[in-house]
């Protein structure tokens, strides 16, 4: 539904008194600003508190890294790769490394697959945290800021101690895992794997996250202000969603019951037991709300899988130095953003030859004209906030 | 769970069947490379086998639109072993919202001079992956409305995912010499520090 | 003693002595509030709060930050209306410290009694609109401006049910005058919110407003605008906008308390401890009623424009006239 142009600009000369004529002004909002999530511009033509064309210009943070991957080996583009979406470090990592396994043809092991799950799902509740972080502060309410980051923490924690960062780990490799190396009078020979304590830590830190979330629901999701300043605000109809690319949790939010954990094969989710959350109008609450009920879901496959892991080995037998064969692929996943995908094409050699990253916040704020448009100044900051994009995921 | 690699001569790979359907439907040739459907459809039908496929086979959903450039001669990275076609491909990705089916459609575009029309009006998320095509591989969208930069700065010239824009950096170390890492302090040498080997696969 | 009583009987002394006083206080319960604020914020947010600056306590920190505002560079825009844009901040600041004038801190404990004290009060507050809007337009910048636009808006729209809210205490005390509500409660023997609940109800809710403080604030939308009407100052003008918030929580809250809490009265009290207890009880509830106010601003997030201006005009307003009537009905009859 687009407010037609010429029906705003007489609406609102309409309106205008008879002393104060009220010129249409241009407001650049950002690059440097509280709350556009990085360096972000919008350039918005605005009418009292009336914007009614707004144009993102965005390439503030391009680091070429489709260009660079072309000049470095796969496991030097997994420290690239993982820097793209940095608030889910972890989860950008799987879909490149699945895309080079399916062109060398090696079986991961299940150990690997499950651990990778784990983190995988780790990434979510620490995206979610922040997004449940960040949205009430732009919004005024300064509090549930800190709840989620106290829990966020300890989530971070654990991603520490078994990959030894927080946002950036690096874990993957083609075949598995990384296997952790013996230190001190330990060789290299001796192989460790999940750190002491892991599994103990994880389902302490998984209750306490389900406690801060249930406090989060009860803070902010009846809060009549926030009802206000949300309901009915940025509805995003599916059928432009889907035209425009828009994935995951925006997706969700407006309806559509579609979860590639459920139908693509990178991890193994067919094993577990979770539900797709599902909003019913696609505003910014729903949103919202998509992303709370998730992070549940989330902590209920990361305790499916803590007391379903196998044992077994961390990382499939793959020659030193790799070589990808000739090939191309597609592999995309769920990611906490919403659909990331490399496309993956091989000459034979160390590193790629093209790897085209398809990134979800890049068609996530595709739609910010269509959705911007005729909105007051106060929503342009509720809706963006909704839509949880991070720079670094839009640029690339 | 990986799989093995689809193809082999006695078993049907499992979407050979559906990728039939939507080559037929289009009218383009259907491959499978590993576990990806891609679709061929001529240049000339571009907007209409993709109009086709949102309206009657449910490929409603957008993914990514974007290029390969394939060349015998690349001024970055290693080039193919053999000889190579050189020619730009254009890719498009669409999915489903219900059963999570993607095809991959693509089509060839001469390198020199690379023009297609826009697919702004079939699907509207078309309209930034193109604005990025066009500045990165310089393939002109005929029918779209803003082809600026997206990414680039505006005085930027030159279009660099092109196999033939070198990096600088490159320049001066060819691939697949380290770059940009630094000895450790204390360490006593000038020598370049080695790649990959048997002790320290990640180097 | 009678040396001192003599002493302060002469107008002038006394007068020195009374804006002696008017003067500390501004600082003193704008410090005292100030760390109450940053202090319980840390506390309802699981962190610590100022902790260095005083021993453990950080008590020292908003000193601390006294100094620093006052030793900043000077900056005034280039663009700025420099007459304007140094005026702003003091006619915020005048129109606070003018409300403690006509505040009772016990029977006769007043800076000037005036007979059309509670008339007076909601006038002198009304001025800080002009300094906020002056702020505002003297930036230039355009956030500043849409900030003291905005600010105007909703400094206005909440002057309307602020005033219709007192209406009804005056009428049940029969007096304008601010000591003289207190005596009507004490000889009442209770206080007006048991009858005047919803002018209380609306009288916090367009003091928050007028206070721009979150779920109002608004003009100063710090994730939208910057900083609103005061992005563009710094230093000790600054200072003045900070202390004069907090300051002003304090007034309000004071005439709040006075209007309908009883004032410096508690019931069970004798009368030849209220000059002594008196002051002490006020304190104490209007501390209650800026703790709420705190409590409020860290909970809630903040109303959208459109959203704020449509409380005050559909919802405050018509209720605020409804208990005129109610009350008008209830003098009347009973």
């Amino acid at each position: 539904m687009v407010l037609d142009q010429d029906l705003v600009r007489h609406l609102s000369e309409a309106s205008v008194s008879v002393e104060l004529e009220t010129p249409e002004m241009t407001l650049n909002i950002g690059p440097q600003h509280p709350s556009t999530h990085g360096v972000l511009r919008l350039v918005a033509r605005v009418d009292g508190e009336r914007a009614f064309d707004v144009q993102p210009v965005i390439g503030y943070m391009h680091r070429g890294y489709e260009k660079i991957s072309e000049v470095r080996t796969y496991p030097q583009v997994t420290t690239l790769v993982n820097r793209i979406d940095w608030v889910s470090g972890y989860a950008n990592e799987v879909p490149f490394i699945v895309a080079a396994e399916k062109l060398l043809g090696v079986e991961v092991p299940e150990r690997a697959q499950f651990i990778r799950l784990i983190l995988t799902e780790m990434a979510r509740i620490s995206s979610h945290l922040i997004f449940m972080a960040s949205y009430p502060l732009e919004l005024g309410a300064a509090t549930p800021l800190f709840f989620a980051l106290r829990e966020r923490e300890r989530v971070l924690d654990l991603l520490e101690g078994v990959t030894g960062g927080r946002f950036h780990p690096n874990f993957n490799r083609i075949g598995g895992v990384k296997p952790a190396y013996g230190s001190g009078s330990a060789t290299r020979k001796v192989i460790q794997d999940l750190p002491a304590g892991f599994f103990a830590e994880t389902r302490v830190a998984m209750d306490k996250v389900l406690y801060a979330v249930d406090e989060l629901d009860a803070l902010v999701a009846d809060n009549e202000i926030i009802v206000a300043r949300t309901k009915g605000v940025g509805i995003l109809p599916p059928d432009v969603a889907a035209s425009f690319g828009v994935s995951g949790p925006n997706l969700r939010a407006s309806g559509v019951k579609f979860d590639l954990r459920k139908v693509e094969d990178y991890l193994p989710y067919h094993l577990f037991d979770f539900e797709i959350p599902v909003g019913e109008n696609g505003d910014c609450w729903d949103r919202w709300h998509v992303r709370l009920l998730e992070i549940r879901q989330s902590v209920r496959i990361v305790q499916q899988a803590i007391d379903g892991i196998p044992s077994g080995p961390l990382q499939a037998k793959v020659p030193k130095i790799i070589k990808v064969p000739l090939g191309e692929t597609y592999v995309r996943a769920e990611n906490p953003k919403g659909e990331m995908g490399y496309y993956l094409v091989s000459n034979g050699n160390q590193g790629p030859y093209r790897l085209k990253i398809r990134t979800a916040s890049f068609s996530n704020i595709s739609i910010l004209p269509w959705i911007l448009e005729g909105v007051l100044i106060p929503d342009i900051i509720a809706i963006m906030g909704s839509l949880d994009f991070v720079l670094g995921d839009v640029d690339r | 769970m990986t799989s093995s690699p689809s193809e082999t001569e006695t078993t049907v790979h499992p979407l050979q069947e559906y990728a039939d359907r939507v080559a037929e439907a289009v009218g383009g040739t259907a491959e499978i490379t590993f576990d990806t459907i891609k679709v061929k459809v001529p240049s000339e039908q571009w907007v209409s086998s993709l109009t086709t496929a949102r309206d009657d086979l449910g490929l409603i959903f957008f993914s990514f639109l974007s290029a390969i450039d394939w060349s015998s001669e690349v001024a970055v990275g290693d080039p193919f072993p053999e000889e190579v076609e050189d020619r730009l491909e254009l890719l498009v990705t669409l999915g489903d919202l219900s059963e999570g089916r993607r095809v991959t459609f693509s089509t060839d575009l001469d390198q020199e001079s690379p023009a297609i029309p826009s697919l702004i009006e079939v699907f509207a998320g078309a309209n930034w992956h193109e604005r990025e095509a066009h500045e990165m591989f310089g393939i002109d969208f005929e029918g779209h409305p803003n082809l600026i930069h997206l990414y680039l700065p505006d005085a930027f010239q030159g279009n660099p995912l092109r196999k033939s824009y070198p990096l600088l950096s490159r320049e001066v170390k060819p691939w697949p010499g380290t770059v940009d890492v630094e000895a450790m302090p204390g360490s006593d040498d000038e020598e370049e520090p080695e790649g990959p080997s048997e002790e320290n696969p990640e180097a | 003693m009678s040396f001192l009583t003599e002493l302060f009987s002469n107008f002038w002394v006394s007068l020195v002595g009374k804006l002696l006083i008017v003067a500390l206080m501004i600082p003193l319960v704008g410090m005292v509030i100030g760390f109450a604020e940053i202090k319980l914020s840390a506390k309802m947010q699981a962190r610590m709060g100022p902790y260095f600056a005083g021993g453990r306590w950080g008590w020292a920190q908003l000193i601390a930050d006294g100094v620093k505002f006052f030793q900043k560079e000077d900056l005034i825009p280039d663009q700025a209306d420099r007459p304007v844009f140094k005026l702003a901040p003091v006619l915020v600041l005048v129109s606070t410290v003018g409300l403690l004038v006509v505040i009772p801190f016990g029977p006769d404990l007043i800076f000037r009694d005036l007979s059309v004290g509670i008339f007076y009060a909601l006038a002198i507050s009304s001025l800080s609109t002009v300094g906020v809007l002056m702020a505002g337009w003297s930036s230039g910048n355009k956030y500043s401006l849409m900030g003291g636009l905005r600010a105007a808006g909703q400094l206005i729209a909440y002057e309307l049910p602020l005033v219709l809210a007192v209406i009804g205490s005056v009428m049940l005390a029969g007096t304008m005058s601010m000591s003289g509500i207190v005596e009507a409660q004490i000889a009442a023997g209770y206080p007006y919110v048991i009858l005047q609940f919803l002018g209380f109800g609306i009288f916090m809710i367009a003091a928050l407003a007028e206070l721009s403080r979150i779920p109002f604030d608004m003009p100063i939308a710090e994730s939208e605008l910057v900083m609103g009407y005061l992005t563009e100052y710094s230093g000790f003008r600054f200072l003045f906008f900070f202390l004069a918030e907090f300051a002003n929580m304090f007034s309000l809250s004071a005439i709040a308390v006075t209007l309908f809490l009883g004032g410096y009265w508690l019931p069970g009290i004798p009368e030849s401890v209220l000059p002594y207890a008196g002051p002490v009880i006020l304190l104490a509830k209007t501390f209650l009623l800026v703790f709420a106010m705190i409590w409020f601003r860290w909970t809630f997030p903040r109303f959208r424009e459109d959203q704020l201006q449509s409380l005050a005009w559909r919802w405050l307003i018509p209720i605020a006239l409804a208990n005129i009537l109610i009350t008008g009905a209830f003098k009347v009859y009973l």
